[in-house]
């Protein structure tokens, strides 16, 4: 059975294009248009990782990352903080928060996957 | 009617003059930055949406074109698989059969050895024209797979383009709400105040380097430095 990551970005066609490259890779994908929707998929269904963006409406991506831990049934999910911003102090806040990894954007498929395949639960 | 401050661009130049109390800016251009700012507003709200039309296009018609890409790799691999000189590859099957085959040739009439060495040519020559065929094939669909690759980075930049105009069109809002007299909070209406909170809402390290005036380093290239931190 293919896992599934949770995609969470405020950009459609950013969604789309992490989209395209995990379902390639045989990935199942679901996907949030911000941390408040992405919480709203976390209930109790099983989730491999999941590729969240930082800077969003409503809930950002930090915010999201210190929400999903919180979860007893989410403590453990590899979250990758695929982002545009570049502040060395951003990357602290995600990794204090509990993120697994940070990339930046714009990524290569190969990147991307590596990455997944490195975090992602069975 | 003109003096030096009426002809100062609105820069970080001209310190924490408050620009409510801009001193020369007459009610004319105030009216016509007012009246020029909600254009210029729509117009970049209209060029993001259009942007991301353009790519949620380009990206749907890309999510079509995948699986066949992806199909296309995997035949290129089978076959390549399937000529390979292993034990189960076409090439050694044929080297096989001309083994098994000599000893015959040597025992057969005349016309039976010809026969046989005519076809044994006949599939030795099948043989290397696949292999011929299938060898461009290989190349052409890592040569693609290569290009798809570039292409998901390209379309990427639609995301930081769209982020640029947004963080833009946000900031022009509050210069007209400035403007009109809408806004009252006293607190950023000095340029220096003004210009730093929009800088603290860069993401982006080329946005910090177009603030200042310093040539940006994405500006010529895509940037394919991809960069990931395990924590």
């Amino acid at each position: 059975m293919a896992q599934t990551i949770l995609v969470i970005d405020d950009s459609a066609s950013l969604r789309q294009v992490v989209a395209i490259a995990l379902q390639g890779a045989g990935y199942e994908v679901l996907q949030a248009g911000d941390g408040l929707a992405a919480l709203a998929l976390l209930d109790g269904r099983k989730i491999g990782m999941a590729v969240c963006d930082v800077n969003m409406p409503r809930m950002n991506g930090i915010e999201f990352v210190k929400a999903a831990k919180a979860l007893p049934a989410y403590r453990f999910l590899p979250i990758l903080m695929l982002t545009t911003e570049s502040q060395e102090s951003k990357k602290d806040e995600g990794r204090a928060a509990g993120a697994k990894a940070w990339m930046v954007k714009p990524f290569s498929p190969s990147s991307l996957l590596n990455a997944v395949s490195k975090l992602c639960l069975p | 009617m003109s003096n030096d401050s009426e002809n100062m661009p609105l820069t970080a130049t001209r310190g924490d003059r408050a620009l409510e109390n801009t001193p020369g800016l007459g009610a004319d251009r105030l009216a016509l930055c007012a009246a020029l700012l909600p254009v210029w507003g729509r117009h970049l709200a209209t060029s993001r949406t259009q942007s991301e039309a353009a790519v949620a296009e380009m990206m749907s018609a890309f999510s079509e074109i995948g699986p066949h890409l992806d199909q296309a790799a995997r035949q290129s691999k089978q076959i390549t698989t399937a000529l390979a000189q292993d034990a189960s590859g076409i090439m050694n099957l044929a080297q096989a059969c001309a083994q098994e085959l000599q000893p015959l040739l040597a025992q057969s009439p005349v016309a039976v050895a010809a026969t046989l060495q005519k076809v044994m040519g006949m599939i030795e020559k099948s043989v290397d024209d696949l292999e011929r065929l299938s060898r461009p094939f290989e190349h052409e669909t890592q040569m693609v797979g290569q290009q798809v690759e570039r292409m998901y980075v390209g379309f990427q930049y639609q995301d930081r383009i769209s982020q640029m105009m947004t963080l833009l069109h946000d900031d022009m809002a509050r210069l007209e709400a400035l403007l009109s007299n809408s806004m009252h909070s006293a607190d950023d209406l000095t340029q220096e105040a003004w210009l730093a909170r929009l800088e603290s809402r860069y993401v982006m390290q080329e946005q910090h380097q177009r603030h200042t005036g310093q040539p940006a380093s994405g500006d010529d290239a895509i940037d394919n430095t991809m960069d990931t931190t395990f924590f």
